[in-house]
């Protein structure tokens, strides 16, 4: 395992922890210890940027964009380091972007539909949808690069050139497009040479294994597990950090990903257990190190065509290191079926149980039936990717954007408002008829999903029209040149290359609206304790002495979560009508829309910008988030919660469906404890379930933890698909989880 | 046939193996000391009232039919000696501050409760907890509706302190998986100084559902200065019977002490916790029963 020396250097790599720092931002961090010799500065890149862009005004933009990179990699600084197995670099801060990227977006805001850009901005500032181009949320093909090398990923892209040739099939775009590939990898093959030579220069103890694994890398595929790990490491630092494509996936299952390696490396004698477990201390601690907000994902684990489980002797490995590093970053998903090995549950409870660790739990079948459900045969399905937080798709063959964060709140909002948004003082959503006219619950239910429908179709326009320029703002050579599909067709993965060109539109603080319709039904129609209008100004005045209602409404047992029949028929019925405006509509790149149950940080952003609503939720609140109930309302536990949650049929969330579940501690002590949470996940699991994780915690903890922050420096919990600190979260955010944990004590 | 209930909980996981749903019946034969249960331990319906959690709604004095909640300059006033223990305010109550002990149910309304959580049962290896208060003193409908449950394929089990007619454990005895028996103390006297009432029947009882060699669970709650002298007379005790069992001993703790109040009863719970040595050390003598 690392040393303390080598550890303490690595999480100053990227930038200084105890200085400010925006873990939101990609224009964070640099390396440190670099040779200066060896290159530019920032400052001095970016001019020589500019230069560049002038001299290629007019090349196709994959060729320009793959100059600017390959400039950028010829006179990025270098460093190897005594404290590190894996190399550095020094300009890690998407500095190519500057003049191209940001230049061809600006353009192409020129170039699109003035209506949708207005509309988009509206959504964006009401907080009814949070909608932006997503052009870099991808897995690259793992397999292809393993088995190839940088090397044989640019000779299989230069065969498919010939064959395009040779087909009559070049255009000239399909040119372009493997110039990209060919100058692109070549300027990443040229900079590996070039570490490799400093790294013959140096004396300290790891140069000349370093210096060993460049030149193989330099020259052709891995081939032996430390190699592997600097191979996926160079991949995902350029790719994320000089080019700017998210890899939101560390191997394609990276205990599968590695194991050829690991047992060939053990059967040779080339390492010890100790070694493996060593590389990779040091392969997790850059993670920890870079350490952005959303985390980087890899995922475990899978069952193969012929049903036995992926996970092997390297999964339990990777669990036991990530461990004993008591790091929340990188993040963990694994793939959980009925094969699943109780030796891995086991260590994953435990150490989700002991100390919130970074894991999600995801359940197999229902991901396969959901990656189907959009045209996916059994074989791709059950090889699917994980991908960001929970979220799935076909390996090698499928790019999938977000494309709106849809406030299904703000729909219950906009019944009340005729769509007016008082909030940005504008006409945002839909006019569905004032308050007044409405003189049933059906009449109400019916304005909202009219007010729904409207936010998910503009949403669709807003995509569709954006997503024309996807490849334009940000051709993905590096990505596509490892997708076999995207070079049989000769075309960028983000212009239509892949078999599966699909957009995610997600369901956002559904709860909440589930919980405030129930309360207009029974307290307006069924109880009449209130008249709708009157309702209209108790929200305005954000329920200022209307307390006593307020709590009455809070106590109904009329919300989602609690497996209560009335509530969760309304719920599934919402949760269908989503699903089925969402799923396989036909996008702009020609693939399909994916209906995806995952708030993000919508819940916080958008309930920042939420009026009060119906279910006694005051305005700027957070929202439900997920598939989860709303704050506290699961009054019934987590058995009833789990029914809830599964009646909607998360299999229809073609994307992903996730539940989150607060725990007390003293549930799940001891042996007895870890079957309760196997139970849980089953049952879960059973029931048609997708992902689940989970907090546990009890309040005198996390009371404790509010006052007193420095003695809980790791204290670590569960956010939306994320883990986070504690005391990196707001006084707000912490209230929050206080107030879930009260519910379970 | 109805009965008593104190309360129901769901995803209860300290009353037996696995996830389970446990049903507390009100009314015991004895008076432990250290009862954390004491809205069970009257057999009439009882309302418990937590001052703390009143936020003087007045929604109680609306609902209540006998009058014994009022609003005076002093706040809300609960007079127990009017209350007609109908449940009425519990469900009124905004802050929670009301709660009821001791709804009448019969098996068919108790049925679908407990079946609520079937599917993780299977999983976690769970199943339904019949304990209260004394679930052997509603005996015929414990047998009634925990035939109803085998019938439904749901592990059982009775949490019983032994202090009932051996016919009472008869009338269970087919339909029941496994025996949570609780042992307070062997030496007599210790037993009545601390639960009231002696422990012959209880033993004699042990004995006998040991001897058709059901499967027993024994349980111990461990209270510094009142039975800690016991444990190794209960572990010789234990080694005579004829299966082994397992045992759990159970810590003392005086989380409870709110509810006493609440329903206006003397507290009558120890002051001293155990340590974790103390548990540790009364955990060994029985690791090898």
């Amino acid at each position: 395992m690392i040393n303390s020396a080598d550890r303490y250097f690595i999480e100053r790599k990227y930038h200084d922890p105890e200085k400010e720092f925006d873990a939101f931002s990609r224009m964070a961090y640099h390396g440190t210890g670099y040779i200066k010799e060896s290159g530019l500065c920032d400052k001095e890149l970016l001019k020589g940027l500019e230069q560049l862009s002038r001299e290629n005004e007019g090349l196709p933009h994959p060729i320009a964009r793959a100059k600017a990179i390959k400039y950028v990699l010829e006179n990025q600084r270098l460093y190897i380091n005594e404290h590190d197995y894996f190399v550095g670099l020094y300009s890690l801060n998407r500095l190519a972007n500057e003049s191209t990227f940001k230049k061809w977006e600006k353009e192409s805001h020129t170039l699109r539909n003035p209506e949708t850009m207005e509309c988009s901005n509206d959504f964006n500032n009401s907080g009814a949808v949070t909608i932006r181009t997503d052009y870099d949320h991808v897995v690259p093909d793992w397999k292809s690069l393993m088995e190839l090398g940088f090397v044989g990923i640019r000779e299989r892209a230069r065969e498919y050139r010939k064959m395009h040739s040779e087909n009559k099939t070049m255009t000239k775009e399909t040119e372009a497009f493997f110039d990209g590939i060919e100058i692109q990898y070549t300027a990443i093959i040229d900079l590996i040479d070039r570490m490799y030579r400093t790294a013959c220069e140096l004396t300290f103890e790891k140069a000349p294994q370093i210096a060993e694994c460049l030149k193989n890398l330099r020259d052709g595929h891995p081939t032996c597990f430390y190699e592997a790990l600097q191979f996926i490491y160079i991949f995902f630092i350029i790719s994320e950090s000089i080019d700017s494509y998210q890899v939101r996936s560390l191997g394609n299952g990276l205990d599968n990903t590695l194991y050829g390696f690991y047992k060939n490396d053990l059967e040779s004698g080339k390492c010890t257990k100790e070694d493996i477990r060593n590389y990779l201390s040091y392969f997790f601690m850059q993670w920890s190190a870079i350490g952005n907000y959303w985390g980087q994902p890899f995922y475990m684990g899978g069952t193969d065509l012929n049903s036995n489980t992926k996970y092997n002797e390297l999964s339990y490995e990777i669990l036991d290191v990530y461990d004993e590093l008591e790091i929340y970053n990188p993040k963990i998903q694994l793939k959980i079926n009925k094969n699943t090995p109780d030796k891995i549950l086991n260590k994953a409870f435990d150490m989700v149980r002991r100390k919130n660790a970074s894991i999600v739990f995801c359940c197999e079948p229902a991901m396969i039936k959901a990656i189907m459900g959009y045209g996916a045969t059994y074989e791709e399905a059950i090889n699917y990717d994980i991908r960001g937080c929970y979220e799935t798709g076909v390996r090698a063959n499928e790019v999938c954007s977000s494309s709106g964060y849809v406030n299904v709140a703000k729909a219950v909002e906009f019944v009340f408002t005729n769509g007016y948004d008082y909030g940005i003082k504008k006409q945002v959503g839909v006019k569905t008829g004032e308050i007044l006219e409405i003189k049933t619950f059906e009449d109400f239910y019916f304005a909202f999903l009219k007010q729904w429908e409207y936010l998910i179709e503009q949403s669709m326009k807003i995509t569709n029209d954006a997503e024309r320029f996807l490849a334009f703002v940000n051709p993905s050579s590096m990505y596509s040149a490892t997708i076999e599909t995207s070079l049989k067709n000769g075309k960028d993965g983000y212009a239509g290359g892949v078999k599966f060109n699909n957009n995610a539109m997600l369901n956002c603080g559904f709860a909440s609206a589930v919980d405030s319709l129930m309360a207009v039904k029974e307290f307006v129609f069924d109880k009449k304790e209130i008249t709708l209008s009157e309702l209209a100004k108790v929200l305005e005045v954000n329920w200022k002495g209307y307390e006593k209602l307020q709590i009455k409404i809070k106590k109904s047992p009329l919300k989602y979560g609690n497996n209560d029949a009335v509530a969760d028929t309304y719920a599934s019925a919402m949760s269908s009508y989503f699903a089925n405006k969402v799923n396989n509509v036909p996008n702009g790149r020609g693939g399909v829309y994916k209906a995806i149950f995952h708030s993000a940080r919508a819940f916080i952003n958008q309930g920042e910008k939420t009026g009060a609503l119906p279910d006694g939720r005051l305005k700027g609140e957070e929202l439900s988030k997920n598939a989860s109930p709303v704050v506290s309302m699961d009054k019934k536990g987590v058995t009833a919660l789990v029914e809830s949650a599964t009646k909607l049929i998360p299999s229809d969330y073609h994307e992903s469906f996730c539940v989150d579940v607060m725990l007390h501690p003293s549930a799940v002590e001891g042996e007895d404890g870890l079957n309760v949470l196997k139970g849980v996940l089953m049952t879960y699991l059973n029931k048609g379930g997708q992902s689940i994780q989970f907090n546990i915690f009890n309040t005198d903890t996390l009371r404790d933890a509010q006052k007193n922050p420095e003695k809980y420096q790791n204290l670590q919990v569960r956010v939306c698909g994320w883990n986070t600190l504690w005391n990196n979260m707001s006084k707000k955010e912490q209230d929050a989880y206080i107030l879930r944990a009260e519910n379970v004590e | 046939m109805k009965a008593l209930i104190s309360d129901i909980k769901r995803f209860a996981v300290h009353d037996g193996d696995g996830i389970r749903t446990t049903v507390f019946f009100k009314g015991c034969p004895l008076k432990c000391v250290w009862c954390h249960n004491p809205e069970s331990i009257d057999f009439k319906p009882q309302v418990a009232y937590y001052e703390n959690k009143c936020i003087d709604c007045g929604e109680c004095v609306s609902v209540c039919p006998s009058g014994a909640h009022k609003f005076t300059q002093e706040g809300h006033i609960f007079e127990r000696d009017l209350c007609v223990a109908c449940g009425k305010c519990e469900k009124a109550c905004l802050g929670e501050a009301l709660k009821f002990y001791g709804k009448e149910m019969t098996v068919d309304e108790l049925l679908p409760l407990l079946l609520e959580d079937k599917d993780f049962y299977k999983t976690s290896g769970g199943g339904v907890t019949l304990s209260g208060g004394e679930c052997l003193m509603q005996a015929d409908f414990c047998a009634e509706l925990l035939q109803m449950l085998k019938k439904e394929g749901i592990n059982t089990a009775v949490d019983t302190c032994g202090y009932v007619p051996k016919e009472s454990i008869d009338k269970v005895l087919p339909y029941t998986d496994t025996f949570l028996y609780d042992i307070k103390a062997i030496d007599e006297n210790v037993h009545i100084k601390c639960t009231g009432k002696s422990n012959r029947l209880i033993l004699e009882n042990i004995k006998y559902i040991d001897s058709l060699d059901k499967s027993i669970e024994v349980r111990i709650p461990y209270v510094p200065n009142y039975n800690d002298n016991q444990i190794k007379q209960i572990a010789d005790f234990l080694k005579g019977l004829k299966n082994s069992i397992k045992v759990r001993v159970l810590p003392y703790h005086n989380y409870a002490g709110s509810k006493y109040e609440a329903l206006d009863m003397e507290n009558s719970l120890p002051v001293r916790l155990p340590d974790g040595e103390e548990i540790k050390n009364a955990e060994k003598l029985f690791t090898l029963i």
